[in-house]
């Protein structure tokens, strides 16, 4: 099962209605045969911009994060059931990915660039085509009359 | 006439009195030690130490839950993200800011159009106005 990461929002609400909202959510992840890793709280924040949802003008929000384990398939139900839960403002899913590490470029970057290795591509490049600031035609190539308009 | 002659029969003396004192030197060095004042094989001491970015040095990963560190990289007058000629982030890393900042953004983390006020006496991490290469503006 891969991993997910899930960033909620809920409403403004008293503690014990978060509670219960909470419960919710988790246990629509546990009825799809996932797990839940770890939930975090941000804390309760204003929002950067005011959002509306199930029509509600929200400007403060509970910040949540789940860390969770589901089925792929399970993931577009419990998007549609998130949907339609009232104490949501909104709900983001998204795959966690482990990153290797990998050495700076900086150095081989700041080169001038005739020794870049990606614009040395660009000239191998340019050198099979045609470059058309220099092209002419030319007169003697079989044609007895200049094929497209002066 | 005569002072010529003697000139180069001199010259001749001395280089012949001269080979011989290296063929004398030649045998007796594979028995001395080494001389303490021949060359030492060594790591080039002016050689430049390898450039990195800010993110690269420090081992650090941007993520959309520090947005603190991606508001950084946000230009407080309209919001925008600093391009890599004034970050002077390697493409990697640049590319993963892009990445998280619209992650956050998206996520309502970060504010589209400003910077968020409580942020913007962090320290800078770079100049706008001197950026690494030329602007086009
Ligand atoms: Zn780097």
């Amino acid at each position: 099962m891969p991993t997910y990461e899930l960033a909620l929002l809920l409403r403004n609400m008293p503690k014990p209605e978060l509670k219960t909202s909470l419960k919710r959510i988790s246990h629509a992840i546990f009825d799809c045969g996932g797990i839940i890793r770890n939930i975090e709280n941000l804390g309760f924040r204003p929002m950067p911009y005011k959002s509306t949802a199930h029509g509600m003008t929200h400007k403060e929000a509970n910040y949540f994060i789940f860390k969770i384990d589901t089925p792929t398939k399970a993931v577009i139900d419990l998007k549609e059931e998130y949907k339609r839960d009232v104490d949501i403002v909104r709900q983001r899913f998204f795959k966690v990915k482990e990153e290797e590490r990998k050495a700076c470029t900086l150095e081989e970057e700041l080169l001038p660039p005739a020794y870049r290795e990606d614009v040395q591509k660009m000239i191998q490049i340019g050198k099979t085509q045609v470059n058309r600031f220099t092209y002419k035609f030319k007169y003697n190539s079989g044609l007895d009359y200049y094929p497209f308009q002066k | 006439m005569k002072m010529a002659l003697f000139k180069s029969f001199f010259a001749r003396q001395m280089l012949s009195t001269h080979q011989a004192v290296l063929s004398t030197i030649r045998t007796q060095s594979s028995n001395l030690k080494p001389d303490p004042d021949a060359p030492v094989e060594m790591e080039n001491p002016f050689k430049k130490e390898l450039k990195q970015c800010i993110l690269c040095k420090l081992n650090i990963d941007p993520d959309y839950k520090n947005y603190r560190l991606l508001s950084q990289f946000q230009s407080p007058y309209t919001g925008r993200i600093y391009p890599r000629h004034i970050t002077g982030l390697c493409k990697r890393k640049q590319m993963q800011v892009e990445q998280e900042i619209t992650k956050a953004q998206d996520f309502a983390y970060m504010p589209y159009t400003y910077k968020h006020k409580i942020f913007l006496k962090d320290p800078k991490l770079f100049d706008p106005e001197n950026p690494v290469r030329s602007h086009r503006f």
